[in-house]
């Protein structure tokens, strides 16, 4: 790209004009797709990740587990689009990776998208998910999104470490009196109005979000399985105690945080229906040290809570990364360190957490290792009855798509332009396809490895409008360059149709199969018809709709 | 760690094993319906669920003359003796057909976790995702040659705890169709509430024949790449389409039409999304489906929000949310009882607990699991009767305190289903249908 410093919205509309022009383009391999701008192209830490592959080996042998084959090239790239950029890759792209001979293609790659927009965007989410998950399961709560995610749009790809995202969270000077205007404004007010602004919610999902530490139970008991009592939880929710609420009523309207204030010299809080006031501190039985009066108690919590000390931040962090990778944590639920719940492989993630905390808390760098070993390298087929426990990490797990990566996907394989608002690209048109099918897709199972189909969604993909123009000649963007190109035999014409879907090329069994339904003309006796028949059956594959 | 192949395994390959075959597997059997329509014949039950918690003291424990029953009063019921609140005269009417218990007792106070209590009955807890009461309960009760999924759900409003509404560890085959009811028509004029299952018709431009074969070409996909692929995803998409293309298939989703009912009564049921939603629960139970739940959270009827959370103006909250409940409820008692459903059909009235006795300062009352008031009505109970008490302030159960586990156990007595019954849990270990220890209510039982 020229632009030396591109706005936000310029990332946005190149990126999609450059995917825009893939797609029209989508026979003609030999188009670059995207200009190299990455400055740091280190060496990928392969010592790291020979160290975790190190570990996973002792660990299958103890456990009599024999590791899946290595994935190929095209299994590979699939998968890693779809964990980097949050969809899966154009056809020119997978041609051009597999036409490309040269041994380090994969960590170049791997480097070439996580400076890509689309990496940023992806992560993004990612973190949107994790940091203000109410906002996906209660509707009130939707508004909110755009504003937080243009803000941590902001952080990640001005290239921030990830402690000082959390700090800046948590000590963010809340927009008093921006009340409504809250919904469009850039910042992570988000994090306080989803939890309604009240110190026990916010002390369960500071605790939760960034420290993977469950205290929910804590709230009312002792915890039954853990080791937290209800005093260590109102101690943490003590540092949150300033906040003068709105009335509990409108709680959760986010139009009422224009009432806010804040006390920062407030250090205790009473536990209601009790006689109990306790005061500020943290989790580990740490005492906060008031010593500097210019400090708040929100940043007191902030300092301990991004600590390399902390005993839960950098092993979360990268236990949530890694379950990004592969659908598992280490520990998993992933936000669940608990000693009822260990880690599968706690050295893997002693190790990670360690690279985490001496880079200076870089994602991208964890990103870097996680991608380089082995195991994320594994294939998806199952070749040894060990390898189907998936805590084992022994092979390549069948993982549900997220809402956004599924549609972005489908939005690639089918030639789909993604019109985005200009004046504020984390918008999105409630009434736009891509709405709707995050609407239909968004899901109630948190582990990727649990997602489910649901039959509405199995329907809509058989018979909804967008698939249906998807799959015409007429309407679809994919299927009229494929079928009107000419000069094109219907080996080729299979070939780019498996490309756009799958992202491989068909096998030979498909190709005799396919190939001869495509001859045939198919049960309508018309070739366009067979084309269609064929992309809608790729589309609706459970391989189109997984990530493996 | 190794593990043996278990129930849920195979229940995997047998799908795969199924798609294996030509397109015409993917349809029912017509031959093998005929010769199964003799089997025999399971219960079905209905669940009207009130998300936000019901004020007991305003529908079936009304506490007139204390001042912790507020301005509400209470009338005479079809029961000699047993009076419950104004706000309910139709249900009134019918109350020979319902049993109430009037001392749920069941200590969680958070509408999240009390959700997923009341709908699963057990408490959320370490790694063990519990599946909620119409996946486990129309596992039981399935009828296979309903081409309809055995479980289906009007309008639920999953936001207090998604976990709750879900198929937990028994997996994605008993998950429920969820369906959403629509208004249409002319705002001024007459609103009709519709429901329909989206795009259950192919596409005009895909003949049948070609839609043969699109299913062929999908089954050959999928047999290859499943075949080595075990897993949850792989296996929930499987069965989820052949779910859809069983209804696409199948005449059974007229009962989705509620065209054909007689006008008068769909206006006995009420014109909202509430009341067609339970005239709708009838024309499932008819067609085969084996559990309805129908939600209640919103005076419009819709299934948004969570009315009954009456921390303000509770009284005239609830008395709008009842003018909704009321003809809804008594309607669908007498319509069941009518085509001899009734029989055969649990209808249970719950939500995820009480309300204080007490009243607030905003004349509201706020969450109260420690005595409050669920109702059974239907197949297997013993009606025309209060069960449990609780004292005159409304404080306290008096006698036959009633845990949510054996309510669940006399869900399951009443519906001829064995409660200590158990299925394989995501952690190994078997999980009965309602928790070790639980008893079935047997006054309740007739």
């Amino acid at each position: 790209m020229e632009n030396q410093c591109p706005t936000l919205s310029d990332i946005v509309a190149n990126d999609q004009f450059i995917r825009d022009l893939t797609v029209r383009y989508v026979l003609l391999s030999a188009i670059a797709v995207v200009a190299g701008n990455s400055l740091a192209a280190a060496d990928p830490p392969r010592e790291t990740a020979a160290e975790i592959d190190r570990l996973f080996q002792a660990a299958w042998d103890r456990e009599e587990v024999t590791p899946a084959g290595a994935a190929g090239d095209a299994e590979y790239f699939r998968r890693l689009y779809l964990d980097l950029a949050g969809r899966i890759p154009a056809v020119s792209e997978v041609r051009d990776f597999l036409a490309d001979e040269s041994t380090d293609k994969r960590s170049r790659v791997v480097d070439r998208l996580i400076d890509s927009p689309a990496f940023v965007r992806h992560f993004t989410t990612a973190l949107r998910n994790a940091f203000i998950p109410q906002a996906n399961s209660q509707p009130q709560f939707r508004a909110l999104i755009p504003g937080f995610e243009a803000w941590l749009w902001q952080h990640i790809s001005e290239g921030r470490p990830y402690d000082q995202i959390v700090r800046d969270i948590i000590t963010t000077e809340l927009n008093a009196s921006a009340g409504p205007a809250l919904l469009s404004t850039t910042s992570p007010d988000a994090f306080f109005v989803v939890r309604e602004l009240k110190p026990e919610n916010l002390a369960s999902g500071t605790a939760r979000a960034f420290l993977g530490v469950r205290l929910d139970c804590a709230q009312c008991h002792d915890h039954p399985f853990d080791r937290w009592s209800q005093e260590q939880f109102w101690n943490m929710a003590a540092f949150y105690a300033g906040f003068t609420r709105p009335a509990d009523e409108d709680a959760d309207n986010p139009a009422m945080m224009q009432n806010l204030t804040e006390k920062t010299d407030v250090r205790s809080i009473s536990i209601p229906g009790t006689q109990d006031v306790v005061p500020a501190v943290f989790l580990t039985g740490l005492e906060p040290e008031w010593s500097d009066d210019s400090r708040t108690p929100r940043q007191m919590l902030a300092d301990w809570v991004v600590d390399p000390r902390n005993p839960y931040f950098a092993k979360m962090a990268v236990n949530r990364l890694w379950a990004q990778f592969f659908g598992q944590g280490i520990v998993d639920p992933v936000d669940d360190f608990s000693e009822n719940n260990p880690a599968s492989h706690p050295q893997v993630l002693g190790l990670l957490a360690q690279e985490f905390v001496s880079s200076g808390f870089d994602v991208t760098h964890i990103v870097k290792v996680i991608t380089a070993t082995d195991v994320y390298q594994l294939s998806g087929l199952q070749t040894h009855v060990s390898q189907k426990e998936s805590s084992h990490f022994a092979r390549a797990t069948l993982r549900g798509l997220t809402p956004e990566q599924f549609f972005d996907s489908v939005a690639e394989a089918v030639g789909y332009y993604q019109p985005y608002r200009s004046d504020n690209p984390f918008v999105v048109d409630m009434n736009s396809p891509r709405a709707r099918f995050l609407d239909l897709f968004r899901n109630n199972v948190e582990s990727p490895l649990e997602r489910e189909t649901t039959i509405l969604q199995a329907l809509a993909m058989m018979n909804g409008n967008f698939i249906d123009n998807a799959t015409s000649v007429d309407d679809s963007q994919t299927l009229r360059a494929i079928a009107e190109f000419p000069a094109m035999s219907n080996e080729q014409k299979l070939e780019t149709l498996f490309l756009s879907a799958l992202s491989r090329r068909p096998s030979a069994d498909e190709q005799r199969r396919f190939g001869e339904y495509l001859s045939s003309g198919g049960a309508a006796a018309n070739a366009n018809a067979a084309l269609a028949d064929v992309f809608w059956a790729l589309l609706n594959s459970s391989e189109f709709m997984l990530n493996h | 760690m190794k593990r043996p192949i278990n129930r849920r395994d195979f229940a995997g390959y047998t799908g795969l094993s199924l798609l294996g075959a030509s397109a015409s597997g993917w349809l029912p059997d017509i031959a093998a319906q005929v010769d199964q329509s003799a089997t025999k014949k399971h219960r079905n039950c209905i669940l009207l669920w009130m998300s936000g918690g019901p004020s007991q003291m305003e529908t079936f424990d009304p506490k007139e003359g204390h001042e912790n029953g507020g301005p509400t009063k209470s009338i005479d019921t079809s029961v000699p003796g047993l009076r419950i609140s104004e706000n309910l005269p139709q249900t009134a009417q019918v109350m020979d057909h319902l049993a109430v218990i009037r001392s749920m007792s069941t200590k969680e106070g958070d509408h999240s976790r009390a959700t997923y209590f009341m709908h699963t009955g057990y408490l959320p807890q370490g790694p063990i995702r519990y599946p909620t009461v119409g996946s486990f309960l129309s596992k039981e009760l399935l009828d296979k040659d309903c081409d309809l999924p055995a479980f289906v759900s009007v309008n639920p409003f999953q936001a207090f705890s998604p976990a709750a509404y879900g198929p937990g560890f028994l997996g994605p085959a008993w998950s429920p169709l969820v369906v959403a009811s629509r208004m249409t028509g002319d705002v001024a004029e007459s609103q009709q509430v519709s429901f329909e299952v989206s795009n259950l018709k192919r596409s005009e431009r895909v003949t049948p024949a070609q839609s043969d074969a699109r299913l062929q070409l999908l089954t050959s996909l999928e047999h290859n790449f499943l075949k080595h692929r075990p897993g949850g995803p792989g296996r929930s998409h499987v069965q989820s389409y052949q779910q859809a293309i069983r209804m696409m298939e199948s005449g059974a989703v007229d009962a989705f039409n509620l065209d054909g009912e007689d006008d008068i009564l769909r206006d006995a049921y009420g014109r909202n999304p509430f009341g067609q939603g339970c005239l709708l629960a009838r024309r499932l139970i008819e067609t085969g489906v084996s559990f309805v739940e129908v939600n209640l959270s919103n005076a419009d009827g819709a299934g948004g929000g969570a009315g009954w959370d009456t921390h303000q103006d509770n009284f005239e909250a609830v008395s709008s949310l009842c003018g909704v409940l009321d003809p809804a409820w008594a309607t669908l008692i007498d319509d069941l009882q009518q085509r001899g459903l009734l029989d055969d059909t649990l209808v249970v009235w719950m939500g995820e607990f009480g309300r204080t006795p007490k009243i607030n300062d905003n004349t509201g009352r706020d969450h109260w699991p420690k005595s409050w008031s669920a109702v059974l009505a239907g197949a297997g109970i013993k009606t025309g009767q209060a069960h449990g008490s609780t004292s005159d302030d409304g404080m306290e159960v008096t006698n036959d305190p009633m845990t949510v586990q054996n309510l669940m156990a006399t869900v399951c007595k009443a519906l001829n289903v064995d409660h200590e019954a158990t299925n394989y849990s995501n952690v190994g270990r078997p999980i009965p249908l309602s928790d070790h220890g639980s008893e079935p209510a047997q006054p309740l039982l007739s």
